[in-house]
C-alpha cells in the first residue's frame, strides 16, 4: 500500500510574532519551528495503516524551503520510509490552489491508496488543500477525522461535525483524509529511530517542476486587530449602580432589548 | 569551528523536551514530597524512547547516538525533574558506561546489551563511610576463592541502589598493595545471595531518585565478573568519573535552565507598583545574569561531551563543566527563588525543589573542591 502524508512546517505557537509594516506575512527570523500539529496526527496514522496492512510505503511531502528538512525528519522518525522537499522559498507567499496543485502534480501519477493531511495549518489556516487536492486527483475526500479504520480497501471513518455531533462515513480507497486534533496519540521519535532516519532518503524536487497551476488569491495585507479598550468600571450606591448597568446593557448589547 | 546542533541533535531535544514536559513534569512535584521512585515512567518510559543506551553502539542494544545528545537529554529531564535526569545519568555514565569501557566481550552481551535496551538498571558503588573523595581508602573487600570471589562491606549513597539490578562495584583485592593500586572494579546483579540493601537516605533534593547502602556478607560472584584486570579499580573509577561528570553537569544545567524560566514567566506576570516586575532593571539584571552562565554552562558541557564523542581527551574539560554547571545551577537557582519572593519559598512553586536538587551537583560524582584539584593538577603538573 503507498501512502502520501501532507506535512508542513510552521512556527512554534508560542513564538512572538512580528509583522513589519506592509508586510505579506509575519517575519521569519527567530522562531522555532515545528510540524504543523494536525499533521502530526496524519503522520501517526499513515504509520499505524503501514502497521495494521503489515506492509507498505509511505511518503512524507512537504513544501518550503531547507529549513523544513529538519520537521521532515521527525517525520521520518516517526516511520515514514521517505521524503519529498518540494524546494520553495516562496511557499509561504502561495494560496492554497497553488499548494494543492504542486502536490496534485506529485501524486497523480504515483498511485497512492491513501492520502493524509492536516485538517489545516496553524499558521495559515485555510483548511483547503486537502478538498483541493482531491478535487484535482478526482479522489474523494472526508475531512475532519477523529476516527480511522481499514478493512480490505475500504475505510470507515468517523467525522467530527458542528455542535458535538459525529457522523461515521464509509469510503473506498483511494481516498484523501484531513486529520483534526485527537485523532489518535502522536508517538514520539524514537532516539533509535531519530539515527535510522538519517539514512532514509529525502528527495528535493524544485517547485518549478511542479508548479503547473498559478493561484487565484492573494493576500493584501496582514496585521494583528487593534487591541480593544479597556473594562469599564462603575462606581457609586448599587441602585444608582444598577440602573447605568442597565442602561449600558440597553444601549450597547441586545441583551435587554 | 560549529556552535550548531545537527538535525538528530535537535530532534532529539525536541522529542526528550516534549515527553518530559507531557509525562514526567506533572508529577515531579508530588514525587518529590512522598520521595517516590516512579520506575514505570523514571526508566522503562526512558528504554521504550531509546535513551537508557543513547552513547552505545546498535550492537550492544545501544541507539549509537552521541555524547552532545547524550548530554541533551539529561538535560532536558533535569529541567523539569532532576530525580529523573540523575537516574538516566547514574545508569548510563556510571554503570553501563564502564561495562562498555572495560568489559570483554562476553561482558558486553551478557551485562551491557540489557542496560543499554532498558531491560535492566544499573548503579554504581563506590563510595563508603571512609572512602568518597579518596577512593583509595576503600574498605570492602573481595577475596579470591576458586573461581569465585567473596565481598566483604558496605557502600553509602548509592544512586538508584534497590530498583538497578546490575551493579558496578569497587573493592579492595590486594590489602597489602598501597592505597589505590589493590582496588579491583566488579559486576554485581541484584538477588545475589549475600548482597542486600542497607537504609535508604533521606535527602535534601532529588528525594523522588531512591539513594541506598549497599550491604556485602560473603557475597560470592563469578570470577567472570571481574571488570578489567585485578587492581584496575582505581583507573576503572577514575574514568567513569571522568564520564559521569558529562551526565551531571548535564543535570545541573537543566536545572538551571528550568529554574530560569520559571522566574523569567513569573517576572512577566507578577506585578508590583503597577507593573510586571520583569519592567524593573533590578530584576531584569538577575534574569540577565542567569541567562548569560547558563548559555557559558551550557557550552562547556557540550565541548566537553564534544570530546568525548570525539576520542578527545576530556578528563579537564568534564571537570571544567562539572564545575561550572553545578555552582551556576545552586546560584540560578538561588536566584530564582529571591526573584519568586515569598511564593519562590513555597511548594507551590517549583523554584525551591530545584534549589535543593541543583545542591547535590556540587558535591556528588567528585565536589566542586575535587573538580578544582582536577584542573589545577592538570595545570601544574
Amino acid at each position: 500500500m503507498k501512502i502520501l502524508v501532507c506535512m508542513k512546517q510552521v512556527p512554534d505557537m508560542e513564538s512572538k510574532f512580528k509583522l513589519s509594516p506592509g508586510a505579506l506575512w509575519y517575519d521569519t527570523a527567530d522562531l522555532a519551528w515545528r510540524m504543523n500539529e494536525y499533521d502530526e496526527y496524519a503522520v501517526e496514522q499513515a504509520v499505524r495503516l503501514k502497521e495494521q496492512v503489515g506492509s507498505g510505503d509511505i511518503t512524507v511531502l512537504s513544501i518550503g524551503p531547507d529549513r523544513i528538512k529538519e520537521t521532515m525528519k521527525k517525520a521520518l522518525a516517526m516511520g515514514c520510509d521517505r521524503g519529498v522537499q518540494v524546494a520553495d522559498d516562496a511557499a509561504m507567499a502561495k494560496d492554497p490552489l497553488a499548494i494543492a496543485g504542486i502536490i496534485a502534480e506529485y501524486a497523480r501519477s504515483r498511485d497512492f491508496s491513501c492520502i493524509f493531511t492536516g485538517m489545516q495549518s496553524q499558521d495559515r489556516g485555510s483548511g483547503q488543500v486537502g478538498p483541493l487536492l482531491a478535487e484535482m486527483l478526482g479522489l474523494p475526500c472526508v475531512t475532519t477525522i477523529v476516527d480511522f479504520a481499514y478493512n480490505a480497501g475500504e475505510y470507515l471513518v468517523k467525522r467530527e461535525l458542528e455542535g458535538g455531533v459525529r457522523a461515521i462515513v464509509k469510503v473506498k480507497g483511494p481516498a484523501v483524509f484531513t486529520c483534526q486534533l485527537g485523532l489518535n496519540t502522536p508517538r514520539y521519535p524514537t532516539l533509535p529511530n531519530i539515527m535510522k532516519a538519517k539514512k532514509k532518503e529525502l528527495l528535493t524536487v524544485p517547485v518549478a517542476e511542479l508548479q503547473k497551476l498559478a493561484g487565484q488569491q492573494e493576500t493584501t495585507r496582514i496585521f494583528f486587530p487593534e487591541k480593544k479598550g479597556g473594562g469599564l468600571v462603575l462606581e457609586g450606591e448599587i441602585g444608582a449602580l444598577a440602573d447605568q448597568l442597565i442602561a449600558i446593557l440597553k444601549d450597547k448589547t441586545s441583551v435587554l432589548a | 569551528m560549529n556552535f550548531e546542533l545537527t538535525e538528530e541533535q535537535n530532534l532529539i531535544r525536541d522529542m526528550v523536551r516534549e515527553f518530559a514536559e507531557t509525562e514526567v513534569a506533572p508529577t515531579a512535584r508530588i514525587r518529590d514530597e512522598e520521595e517516590r521512585f516512579d520506575r514505570a515512567l523514571m526508566f522503562d518510559r526512558l528504554a521504550e524512547l531509546g535513551l537508557t543506551g543513547i552513547v552505545f553502539p546498535e550492537e550492544y542494544g545501544g541507539a549509537g547516538a552521541d555524547y552532545i545528545s547524550y548530554a541533551i537529554a539529561v538535560e532536558e529531564l533535569s529541567r523539569v525533574c532532576a530525580s529523573t535526569g540523575v537516574t538516566l545519568s547514574a545508569h548510563l555514565s556510571l554503570c553501563a558506561n564502564p561495562i562498555y569501557l572495560f568489559g570483554n566481550e562476553e561482558q558486553k552481551q551478557q551485562f551491557l546489551a540489557p542496560l543499554a535496551r532498558g531491560e535492566k538498571m544499573g548503579a554504581f558503588g563506590l563510595t563508603e563511610p571512609s572512602a568518597g573523595t579518596d577512593a583509595g581508602g576503600t574498605r570492602t573487600t573481595a577475596v579470591k576463592d576458586g573461581d569465585s570471589y567473596i565481598l566483604n562491606g558496605t557502600k553509602i549513597f548509592i544512586t538508584n541502589a534497590g530498583e538497578a539490578e546490575t551493579y558496578v562495584v569497587f573493592a579492595r583485592t590486594d590489602k597489602a598493595a598501597q592505597k589505590h593500586h589493590g582496588i579491583s572494579a566488579f559486576i554485581v546483579e541484584k538477588n545475589t545471595p549475600g548482597f542486600t540493601f542497607g537504609k535508604k537516605e533521606q535527602k535534601m533534593g532529588i528525594r523522588s531518585s531512591p539513594t541506598m547502602e549497599l550491604v556485602f556478607d560473603n557475597c560470592r560472584i563469578p570470577a567472570s565478573q571481574l571488570l578489567g584486570e585485578e587492581g584496575m579499580g582505581f583507573k576503572v573509577a577514575m574514568k567513569t568519573l571522568d564520564g559521569g561528570r558529562i551526565g551531571i553537569a548535564s543535570q545541573a544545567l537543566g536545572i538551571a535552565q528550568g529554574a530560569m524560566e520559571a522566574a523569567v514567566n513569573y517576572a512577566k506576570e507578577r506585578k508590583q507598583f503597577d507593573t510586571p516586575i520583569a519592567r524593573f532593571q533590578g530584576i531584569q539584571f538577575q534574569l540577565a545574569d542567569m541567562a548569560t552562565q547558563i548559555e557559558a554552562a551550557r557550552l562547556l558541557v557540550y565541548s566537553a561531551a564534544y570530546k568525548a564523542s570525539h576520542g578527545i581527551s576530556y578528563s579537564q574539560a568534564s571537570a571544567m563543566a562539572k564545575l561550572m554547571a553545578s555552582e551556576t545551577a545552586m546560584r540560578v537557582t538561588t536566584q530564582a527563588v529571591q526573584v519568586l519572593g515569598g511564593y519562590g519559598y513555597t511548594r507551590e512553586f517549583p523554584v525551591e525543589r530545584m534549589m535543593r536538587d541543583a545542591k547535590i551537583t556540587e558535591i556528588y560524582e567528585g565536589t566542586s573542591e575535587v573538580q578544582r584539584l582536577v584542573i589545577g593538577t592538570a595545570l601544574t603538573k
